[in-house]
């Protein structure tokens, strides 16, 4: 059976440190190059009203990239495992895919003349190893498991509004602080 | 020529002293990844260390010896023999005209390594010069540690697993001890819940199930009201107290001071919350309580530490896998010191680190006409550093080494360019695991990099001295600083990290504590005889008048950021993409009340002057405090240390970085 592509990110384990980032940067050719990845905090002012947490994002390697469907050339192709491709060499430097996906994952490389985008370290996965960004992250909060976690629908601050059925899963705090937390400690918790 | 991978460390100060494989192909580095055979650390780095990559080519770097011929003009390239030649005539003018000790040689953490001693084969043969003694982090919460249980020693970090409760005291490891968030989260998948005492929401803060934030400075209180609380319902575990510890009547009779109604008035953090930390704390075993630095940047540090340190022997969760205080653990520091010239007797040792701007302006007999100045920013970092500044200003001749510009080379007559991780082989320890590594030699120091030996070496020909201090092959000497009986160590550090401490990963697991009397210590003679405070910990009150607290009602912090060691890597284009703005975060109460909205520009001010800055109105504070980070040089970032004054702290002659009350207006 071939192996899915697809990222998973544990929101009770990522901290935010931004080594994913790095990680992508270092694997992609630098130091020219933008890396493919960033990380967002949401609630960053720590309003009480919301949960405080951080999304590291790429391309969602979606199963109706809307990159795809936006360009020109068919630039984009859609494995069979699941990473969404984007060849270079079709590439004429439009931009309509930039404008089409939701998630901001291609980006247009002025110096180069075209879009480039996260392509799951295809390489690596190719000789079986997990993207750079996964094998960099400190906690563990950054991995590689389709089918695990909440649909991405269900993460406030990430929503599919135009259907591109990301592929991308999370695993959500609630899901690991579990009711073994008494009311007690959670009153305790100081939101002032 | 194929790629190379090759094992080596990360000097940083930092906890997490990371193993780390760097792959080079032609000359250049193609990848960096953490250590897998570091078992604390185990196969990560954070983004400092993958950023390496492009330090190590930053178009930033010094590479030649750089002069400033007259105060005021530019740094300009010159050649090592000039600059040698002018810099030693300078020092030997001045050595006989106001003797040795009117040098200052300052060094900070830049970069950790054992080579780093060998400027002293220079100085003592120089006769001597004057040296600051303390340090500017963590000196008070080390000797605390000492005073009451002996030596600074924690479990292994790999044993935080089977922890059932971990209070984070001023600790926020998810931004200053990644690897360590990494084994609180395993803890807590396995059940373990995570209680943090901070005044600030942190990255930390987001992932644990209490917190509570107390008013900076009362953790002493806090800490005696909790040890109450655990008295009271009977918690503490009698049977550990009456075999392993002393002075435990003392305390008993201290911490009845300390009832809930006055610690919740002293900290501000509500009564029940307290009452239910204690009570989780001490009714679970095994219990983990580790302490960051934030909590001993005060004037009353060391005892403030104490109080908490006793927590974990109040309960018995010492020499227990799970349990344990842990501050900092040097099971590593078992090198041999390298072998230098006898020490002269005209080493002056006469003010604390902390009070380099008023040494720089005040000491006499004689006083300081030159500075010699490595890995070390006090331009930037030091408290208040316009002192600093202007005490550097004043001097003959100011030499920095360092890769890159900073505050302190704007001050500088002569900049030799410094050596980087890559471009040495050394030996280097930690303070959270228990692991000596050797950083390897990866690179020739490109350009007219020299090692900090190598230029201690030449200085010597120059002034005639014996230069066989210095050995051109420097592995014998390294191999001769392992700990007697290492046999072959030096080799196998060469395929992995070595614990070579015999300590065990469980720190005091047959209870024997090396203190005066053999167990921890509640009470101390030694502390009320080398450092005049009270023999049971206390708690002292926030310094300065009711006058100053109503001119001055912000607490300043500046806690340390996942983004920089201090004022490094903050040049790096790498960094600056991803890392948290510099803006000065207060809570909406606070900015409410001044006027102030999210994004003005506001002036931060004090008796010691101002600083303009960016406000960020974050609900992550608790009201009366404000933090800002540490910023790398003034043109580009806010400077902290403008505002920061030069305490020095109960014990260990620690600075007070934290003792900083601040106003607010808009700019």
């Amino acid at each position: 059976m071939t192996r899915k592509a697809g990222f998973v990110l544990d929101l009770g384990r990522c901290v935010g440190c931004a080594a994913c980032v790095l990680a992508c940067r270092l694997e992609h050719g630098w130091p020219g190059s933008a890396p493919f990845r960033r990380v967002l905090p949401l609630n960053e002012v720590r309003h009480p009203a919301g949960p405080t947490y951080f999304l590291s994002l790429a391309c969602h390697h979606c199963e109706r990239p809307a990159c795809a469907a936006a360009c020109p050339t068919g630039a984009y192709e859609r494995r069979a495992d699941g990473i969404v491709r984007h060849r270079e060499d079709l590439c004429v430097g439009c931009r309509y895919c930039e404008m089409a996906c939701p998630f901001g994952a291609p980006r247009f490389d002025g110096a180069r003349g075209v879009v480039a985008k996260c392509d799951f370290c295809e390489a690596r996965f190719e000789r079986g190893d997990v993207p750079a960004c996964v094998a960099a992250c400190p906690t563990e909060a950054l991995r590689v498991a389709p089918d695990s976690g909440s649909a991405a629908e269900a993460i406030p601050g990430f929503r599919d509004a135009a259907g591109c059925r990301p592929s991308i899963r999370f695993t959500l705090p609630g899901g690991i602080r579990g009711a073994r937390l008494t009311g007690l400690l959670r009153q305790m918790a100081e939101r002032r | 020529m194929a790629a190379r991978t090759i094992r080596t460390v990360c000097p940083r100060n930092c906890y997490c002293t990371c193993g780390m494989l760097v792959t080079v192909d032609e000359g250049r580095i193609v990848r960096i990844e953490g250590d897998p055979k570091n078992p604390a650390t185990s196969g990560h780095l954070c983004l400092k260390g993958l950023a390496y990559a492009r330090r190590a080519t930053s178009e930033d770097r010094i590479l030649t010896p750089l002069v400033r011929r007259r105060k005021g003009g530019p740094l300009e390239p010159t050649s090592w023999k000039n600059a040698l030649a002018d810099i030693a005539e300078r020092l030997d003018r001045i050595r006989r005209q106001s003797g040795p000790d009117a040098v200052l040689f300052y060094e900070g953490s830049g970069s950790h390594g054992a080579l780093g001693q060998l400027a002293f084969a220079f100085w003592h043969q120089f006769g001597g010069c004057t040296l600051p003694f303390g340090d500017l982090c963590w000196p008070a919460g080390l000797e605390a540690t000492r005073l009451t249980y002996g030596a600074n020693l924690h479990n292994h970090p790999r044993l935080t697993r089977h922890s059932r409760f971990v209070i984070l005291w001023g600790h926020n490891p998810a931004e200053t001890n990644v690897h360590q968030m990494r084994l609180l989260l395993e803890a807590r998948e396995r059940g373990a819940t995570l209680a943090l005492i901070d005044p600030r929401e942190t990255d930390t803060s987001d992932l644990v199930d209490v917190h509570l934030k107390p008013k900076p400075g009362t953790d002493a209180a806090l800490a005696l009201g909790i040890g109450a609380v655990i008295v009271e319902e009977g918690l503490h575990d009698r049977a550990f107290l009456e075999a392993h510890a002393a002075g435990v009547d003392e305390y008993l009779r201290r911490i009845e001071e300390y009832p809930l109604q006055r610690v919740e008035q002293v900290t501000g953090v509500p009564g029940e919350s307290i009452r239910a930390l204690a009570r989780a704390y001490g009714g679970t075993r095994p219990a983990l309580l580790i302490a960051g630095f934030g909590l001993q940047r005060h004037r009353h540090a060391g005892q403030t530490v104490r109080a908490v340190a006793l927590l974990p022997a109040l309960t018995g969760n010492v020499g227990t896998p799970g349990g344990g205080w842990q501050y900092a653990n040097l099971a590593s520091h078992c090198l041999q010191p390298v072998p230098l010239p006898a020490r002269p007797t005209a080493v002056r040792e006469r003010f604390a680190v902390a009070r380099l701007g008023d040494a720089l302006a005040s000491l006499a007999q004689p006083p300081l006409r030159a500075a010699w100045i490595e890995k070390a920013n006090p331009a930037s970092q030091n408290p208040n550093t316009a002192a600093v500044r202007d005490g550097l200003s004043r001097l003959d001749l100011v030499v920095v080494v360092e890769q890159f510009q900073t505050d302190t080379t704007q001050a500088a007559d002569y900049v030799l360019p410094a050596k980087n991780l890559f471009e040495q082989e050394d030996l280097v320890t930690a303070y959270w695991h228990p692991y000596l590594q050797r950083r390897a030699k990866v690179f020739e120091p490109p350009g007219q990099v020299k090692p900090e030996s190598e230029i201690w070496r030449l200085l010597c020909e120059r002034f005639g001295f014996d230069a066989s201090w210095f050995p051109t092959d420097t592995q014998p000497l390294l191999r001769g600083l392992l700990p007697p009986g290492a046999g072959d160590a030096f080799d196998r550090l060469a395929e992995e990290p070595l614990d070579l401490s015999n300590t065990g990963d469980v720190a005091f697991a047959r209870y024997r504590f090396p203190t005066p009397s053999g167990k921890v210590e509640f009470a101390s003679d030694e502390a009320a005889r080398l450092w005049r405070v009270d023999r049971v910990p206390d708690y002292a009150g926030v310094d300065g008048s009711e006058a100053d607290a109503r001119r001055f009602p912000l607490r300043l912090l500046s806690c340390k950021t996942r983004d920089r060691i201090h004022s490094q890597f903050g040049n790096l284009d790498w960094i600056r993409d991803v890392e948290r703005p510099h803006r000065l975060e207060m809570h909406p109460d606070d900015a409410l009340a001044r006027g102030l909205a999210d994004g003005q520009h506001v002036i931060a001010w004090n008796e010691r002057g101002g600083i303009a800055v960016a406000l960020r109105v974050s609900h992550g504070l608790r009201p009366g405090v404000v933090h800002l980070l540490e910023g790398r040089s003034r043109e580009e970032d806010p400077q902290v240390n403008l505002l920061t004054g030069e305490g020095v702290t109960d014990m260990g002659h620690g600075a007070t970085f934290y003792e900083c009350a601040v106003e607010v207006r808009g700019a």
